[in-house]
């Protein structure tokens, strides 16, 4: 119980609010630890990066403009003319460089030790219910940000392909555990947090050899979860108020992790591997009033009229295989590698045209796989600035950071990105990276 | 063919001697074959005189091998058919079955069985068709054959008269052996002891699964490697025998140890036992047309679900193939729906020899309705009967005794007061071997047994 | 001819794709079918008639009769129109089977786990399946909520739900849920139950605990009525297992038993007297033949195979004549596939049963009013008769007889199986691809 309590008091004593002051907080260590990436400063420089294209996001595009730096935070935004370069600060020339927000990806599995999960679970295998049973994975107070080891490789790999911050989900089990938002500004991970816990993340999958251990017992067990929330939290209330005629309800962990979500409405992420379980997630969040996000919806365009109607926000993934129980899986190879070539591209551009917000994730993919995956969406028909967004400010405001990332604007934090050639192209490198305002220099293809 | 017509234009003294000739024939021809195979063959030597016949009268007669006879009779004497046709006539004294109203066919014979190996498939004791191991040319279904198995009368009141019992589950699963569906132990139901050894190629990659049809194993190997691993097994049988043979001429050389698989492949490796390869996919097809030429072996090909795909190449290579279930799912999607109802049309289209089997013990009575699933989509029915009666006959070498009706043939006759194949069709009566047999089995006496409670109230 | 069934495929592919997208194969619910042999099941044959069916329901049936400008006529050329067939136990179409873990999960829904995306949905239709009451396993004594849907392929899954039918929940008794023929993983206990004592037993106590359960909330909501409800009235904690249960205690759920044997089929028609619960049918009931008194007697009805039998021990006495005798014995019988496979010739099935004794036209019915009647929706369908919902299959010869083959499959006047227009397209394919038959 004692090792309950103690998750649970890492998990909800800090409240999201608090972010800010975190943010602080890691600003503070990044500027006493010192980073080699960034030259060994102590002090993190103010950085003017002078003549650069810029791509605010939240604004027009700037053709020759300048950003200061200060920080880990962005100064100022705005044409050459109209921005002042503090003397203080380092100029980065950056003539013919492109300036974009840093981008983000809502849904990963990095630094993990297991290997990342296949994106969907097979069909129920009939004799899967009987196999030998396995511990079950449920651990709705897990916190991932304990199990997190950053590795200095994957963070510079993601760096060249733009993504500077990353939601990092827990993966196993139905009631997974908690994410947590991090800078890729190091491999130190108390550095990086900016939101813990982000959201509790469910995904509609199964045990092996104990319940739930197929689809049908996945959501059973999740509404009797949910129930058992409501009533143990009224239970719990009751008895706080008076125990007049009341048995002192026991103390139980698992509805405990569950009442900041299903009661207080925090986030929690709904993983939907096919078309089939969108719908099953929208109904159980009408059902329970839930504040949620779906995320893989690599099907969403099937069923983008309920999603509509729903405005659910989506983190969807660039992962174009289709899903096993799909009946673009079922009809031999040729089809599916059809389906996987064409029509699940454009499951991005199918939801724009529908006008239905989402933010785009390398959620089962690996850091080449995103960037082919996400000019492929953009080929299918999802134009480059939308795509933008899906990757800046749609998921900052998912992940209620839309004050802190998303954009470049005074106050936000120092994430952005320098490229030679328009962000999505196929020749184009991204040269200079910067994460919290430390700034990572990288070659350019090809040399 | 000249048998036939010749019987039907003779008038009847000269088909009488005609018919000596024939049945003298026939026993010369079943001691050849006995002196290579040892199938018991039905006593002979009696003279026609004392023997006993049987005259089925006023039946429509289909003898699958010449035209339909309207209304007709059949004599049967010796358990053979001695005559048949529109105007014989009937020897005094004879038994006569009156079948007004019936059609006489011959019996059926399913090419591929479990029948007497497998009781209840769930009840692991009742279930002798797998053996353990994946090299097992040693064993023979003959003598595990459980000749009371309850699915045999089932399956002979449908109008089966034959089948093919088959061991499986391994790479070289044993020897199959060719059975009648009657005899009071399981060595008087032998037609071919040792009918073709079975040897079992990697199963086509399902690209989806059907309910509870667990069982099938993905293959883990390809085709190619197992042939290669069946050349090498084939090679060293020959050495084997090389080695024996020169021992045996020089008293120098020592022999080899005993070789247990490759002594039981001997038959094979020369040519004379075939074999029954299990081979599913079209590029496993090629493959193993090849190997079969290569090694010089006889071969029969089984299941060839994507055989339509080659069906120019298997017919060239002028093995015939026994389709497998057609209870089942096209193993490949792309191949279309009725991809595995379409493969027998176009196998017999492109004149490969094709016969039905039920790939069963406890469904083996349905063998007439997988071929008239061919015929709904494009099976003549007469080739759709042919597969389930001479073909299978010719293909297992035992067409000059059964397969049609025929004078000299043994009389293996059903009598259905329908067509063969339909559904509905009761069969009235069977005979097997001239013999009577009954068709009570475990449905009927059930049935009874339970009948008789209404009775008692 | 080879070169076009390696087309299929693509075609397959392409229909799939022109179905989720297009409704060029989809008449829009108007047709009229022209000189058909209809086998209407509940009348009299039909030959050469016409059946007229404006927004999927059947509004004329009869001879020479005329279509308004613009519906499409389809041409049976004396071809053999039967009523859509309903399979009345299979489990396609789900995204899982059982909920195999606990002996009691009647709280999982199988209506929540349809997937329309299932292609076994197309091979049924390829055999004349119109519907299917698609269900959970039989892996525990009590397992779940069952669902009936039209095979609307290509439609999303909420829109092939039949919410007319009864709702029915799903019991298993016998060597399924005793779990006798698996071999124990080591360290594993086995489950209870694992006799047919136990299984008894089981359903006994759950139920009783259902009523408890009834008696807790009828408590709670009398209290809470009260003038004066007492102070802190905290209501029961919901359970949605024993609310399914409570259900079917109120009637409101039918149970549909997978049973085998005699005594456990006369065991669980006891409990349901016990308990006051109703029975739709027992699921295979392989002895059924033994105990047609009792079953009559009760009014309940059994799907079963025709002849798929001795599979394991319970199944040894399954006689093939069951089906034919039990019906002439005045039970309400309907033959099932439980089978993604063996769905596409439930027809024949259906038709085996002529040899055990019945007639063509009684053989029929098992696969379709009886069928109907058995999942509640016999007002709806399973005959062919005006005011009905037009779901049909067109058979090439008499759907009873082994040579016949399905040519088309229509629900509600929506062409969802048509044989001749996909050998078109393998033709067409195949030509594209410069295939030269």
């Amino acid at each position: 119980m004692n090792k309950y309590l103690k998750k649970m008091q890492s998990a909800f004593v800090r409240p999201v609010a608090m972010v800010f002051l975190i943010i602080v907080m890691v600003v503070m260590a990044s500027s006493l630890v010192s980073s080699a990436e960034a030259g060994s400063q102590a002090v993190k420089p103010a950085y003017a990066l002078v003549n650069c294209r810029i791509f605010p996001v939240a604004q027009p595009v700037i053709e020759k403009g300048t950003i200061v730096i200060r920080d880990g935070l962005i100064e100022a935004v705005g044409p050459a003319e109209k921005v002042q370069i503090p003397e203080d600060a380092e100029i980065i020339e950056a003539n013919g460089l492109n300036a974009y927000p840093g981008l983000i990806s809502a849904h990963t599995n990095l630094f993990l030790e297991t290997k990342e999960q296949s994106q969907t679970a097979a069909p129920e295998d009939y004799l899967a219910a009987f196999s030998q049973p396995t511990e079950p994975k449920e651990l709705p107070w897990l916190q991932i940000v304990e199990k997190v080891k950053p590795k200095k490789q994957t963070v510079e790999a993601y760096h060249r392909i733009g993504i500077t911050t990353v939601v990092v989900a827990p993966h196993e089990g139905i009631f997974q555990g908690q994410g947590v938002v991090l800078n890729l500004n190091s491999d130190q991970v108390n550095e990086m947090v900016l939101a813990q816990p982000w959201a509790l993340h469910i995904n509609f999958t199964t045990e092996r050899g104990v319940y739930p251990s197929s689809p049908m017992g996945t959501l059973a067990f999740l509404r009797q979860k949910f129930f058992d929330t409501q009533h143990y939290s009224q239970h719990l209330q009751r008895y706080r108020q008076s125990p007049q005629f009341l048995k002192r309800p026991e103390y139980d962990p698992f509805l405990e992790a569950l009442l900041p979500f299903v009661i207080d409405k925090k986030p929690i992420v709904f993983q939907c591997n096919n078309l089939e379980e969108i719908k099953r997630a929208v109904k159980l969040i009408k059902e329970f009033k839930l504040n949620a996000v779906l995320t893989g919806c690599n099907e969403a365009w099937r069923v983008s009229q309920q999603l509509k109607s729903a405005s659910i926000p989506l983190l969807v993934t660039l992962d174009f295989r289709p899903p096993a129980s799909s009946v673009y899986a079922q009809q031999g190879q040729a089809t599916r590698e059809k389906a996987e070539k064409e029509i699940y591209p454009a499951n991005a551009s199918n939801l724009a045209k529908e006008k239905i917000n989402f933010s785009l994730t390398s959620f089962g993919l690996n850091d080449t796989n995103f960037v082919k995956n996400l000019r492929a969406a953009i080929k299918a028909g999802l134009p480059a600035d939308q795509a933008l967004r899906a990757l800046t400010i749609e998921p900052a405001r998912t992940l209620g950071l839309d004050k802190q990332l998303g954009s470049l604007e005074p106050g936000k934090i120092a994430n952005l990105i320098l490229t030679k050639g328009e962000l999505f192209d196929e020749k184009t490198s991204i040269v200079k990276v910067m994460v919290d305002g430390t700034l990572f220099t990288y070659e350019e293809k090809g040399q | 063919m000249k048998i036939k017509n010749m019987k039907v234009n003779r008038i009847k003294p000269v088909l009488l001697k005609n018919k000596n000739q024939l049945v003298f024939l026939a026993a010369l021809l079943g001691l050849t074959l006995l002196s290579i195979y040892s199938f018991p063959f039905p006593a002979a030597a009696q003279t026609e005189d004392k023997a006993e016949v049987t005259a089925i009268v006023g039946a429509k007669i289909v003898p699958v091998t010449g035209p339909v006879i309207d209304s007709g009779s059949i004599l049967i004497r010796n358990g053979r058919i001695a005559d048949l046709g529109a105007n014989i006539s009937i020897p005094s004294g004879a038994k006569v079955i009156e079948a007004k109203g019936l059609i006489a066919y011959p019996g059926m014979i399913d090419s591929y069985s479990w029948l007497g190996l497998e009781e209840i498939s769930g009840v692991r004791a009742t279930v002798d068709n797998r053996e353990t191991g994946r090299i097992n040319p040693q064993v023979k279904a003959i003598e595990a054959l459980r000749y009371d198995s309850m699915h045999i009368p089932i399956a002979r009141a449908n109008g089966i008269v034959a089948a093919v019992v088959v061991p499986s589950g391994g790479l070289i699963s044993g020897q199959s052996t060719l059975v009648k569906l009657e005899g009071w132990t399981n060595r008087e139901m032998v037609i071919k002891e040792s009918l073709a050894m079975i040897i079992e190629l990697p199963a086509l990659r399902r690209s989806r699964g059907e309910f509870a049809g667990f069982g099938r194993q993905q293959p883990q190997v390809t085709t190619e490697k197992i042939l290669d691993e069946l050349r090498q097994i084939f090679q060293k049988a020959r050495m084997y025998e090389k080695r024996r043979e020169a021992a045996r001429k020089n008293i120098l050389l020592s022999p080899p140890d005993f070789d247990e698989a490759s002594h039981f492949l001997l038959p094979v490796v020369k040519g004379e036992l075939p074999v029954i390869f299990s081979v599913h996919a079209d590029k496993d097809i090629l493959q193993t047309i090849k190997f079969v030429q290569e090694e010089k072996i006889k071969a029969i090909f089984y299941g060839v679900e994507q055989g339509f795909k080659v069906a120019k190449e298997i017919k060239e290579a002028g093995i015939p193939c026994i389709i497998g279930s057609l209870y089942s799912l096209p193993p490949v999607w792309e191949d279309g729906y009725d991809a595995l109802f379409l493969n027998p049309v176009i196998l017999n289209q492109a004149g490969v020899k094709i016969s039905f089997s039920s790939s069963s013990a406890s469904t083996a009575k349905d063998l007439p309705y997988h071929a008239a699933k061919a015929a709904a989509f494009g099976l003549k029915p007469e080739e759709a009967l042919k597969a389930v009666t001479i073909y299978p006959a010719e293909i297992f070498g035992v067409d000059k005794l059964m397969g049609s009706l025929e004078p000299g043939k043994t009389a293996s006759i059903v009598l259905a007061d329908g067509d063969l194949l339909e559904l509905g069709t009761k069969i009235q009566k069977v005979f097997i071997d001239g013999k009577e047999v009954s068709l009570e089995n475990r449905y009927t006496e059930l049935l009874k047994k339970f009948e008789q409670r209404e009775a008692d109230k | 001819m080879r070169e076009k069934i390696k087309k299929t495929g693509l075609l397959l592919s392409l229909l799939v794709f022109f179905l989720s997208s297009a409704s060029w194969l989809l008449a829009g619910g108007d047709l009229l079918i022209k000189n058909a042999t209809i086998l209407t099941v509940t009348g009299n044959t039909i030959p050469n008639g016409d059946v007229l069916v404006i927004n999927g329901v059947i509004k004329q049936i009869g001879q020479n009769l005329t279509a308004p400008a613009g519906v499409r006529i389809i041409e049976a050329n004396g071809r053999y129109l039967m009523p859509g067939i309903i399979d009345t136990h299979t489990h396609i179409a789900l995204s899982g089977t059982n909920e195999g873990t606990d002996a009691i999960t009647p709280e999982v829904t199988m209506a929540e786990v349809v997937n329309a995306d299932d292609t076994s949905i197309f091979t049924a239709l390829s055999g004349g399946v119109t519907m299917v009451h698609t269900m959970h396993g039989s892996a525990n004594v009590i397992g779940g909520t069952n669902v009936v849907l039209k095979l609307k392929w290509g439609k999303p899954s909420e829109e092939l739900i039949v919410k007319e039918a009864y709702p029915t929940l799903k019991f298993a008794l016998g060597e399924n849920v005793k779990q006798s023929n698996r071999t124990l993983l080591p360290g594993r206990p086995q489950r209870y139950p694992a006799t047919r004592m136990g299984a008894n037993a089981l359903i006994r106590s759950e139920l009783m605990r259902a009523k408890d359960y009834m008696a807790a909330w009828d408590h709670y909501e009398q209290l809470k009525k009260s003038k004066n409800p007492p102070a802190n009235l905290l209501p029961p904690r919901k359970d949605l297992r024993l609310e399914t249960l409570a259900d079917l205690l109120r009637g409101k759920l039918i149970a549909r038993c997978h049973a085998y044997v005699a005594p456990e089929m006369i065991e669980f028609l006891n409990l349901s007297r016990e308990f006051g619960f109703k029975i739709g049918a027992f699921e295979h009931a392989w002895e059924a033949y033994k105990i047609t008194n009792e079953l009559k007697a009760a009014g309940v009805g059994i799907s079963v195979f025709i002849d798929s039998w001795a599979y394991k021990m319970e199944a040894a006495e399954g006689i093939a004549y069951n089906a034919a005798y039990c019906t002439q014995k005045g039970l309400l019988v309907s033959i099932n596939s439980d089978s993604g496979e063996r769905i596409r010739r439930l027809f024949n099935e259906a038709g085996k049963s002529v040899k055990y004794g019945l007639t063509q036209d009684e053989a029929l019915k098992l696969i379709t009013i009886n069928a109907a009647k058995q999942l509640g929706v016999d007002r709806l369908v399973g005959s062919i008769e005006v005011g009905k919902q037009a779901d049909l299959a067109l058979f090439s010869q008499h759907p009873m007889s082994a040579y016949t083959r399905c040519e088309m499959t229509i629900i509600e006047g929506d062409v969802y199986f048509d044989r001749e227009a996909l050998l078109k397209e393998r033709a067409a394919a195949s030509t594209k691809k410069g295939g030269l038959s």
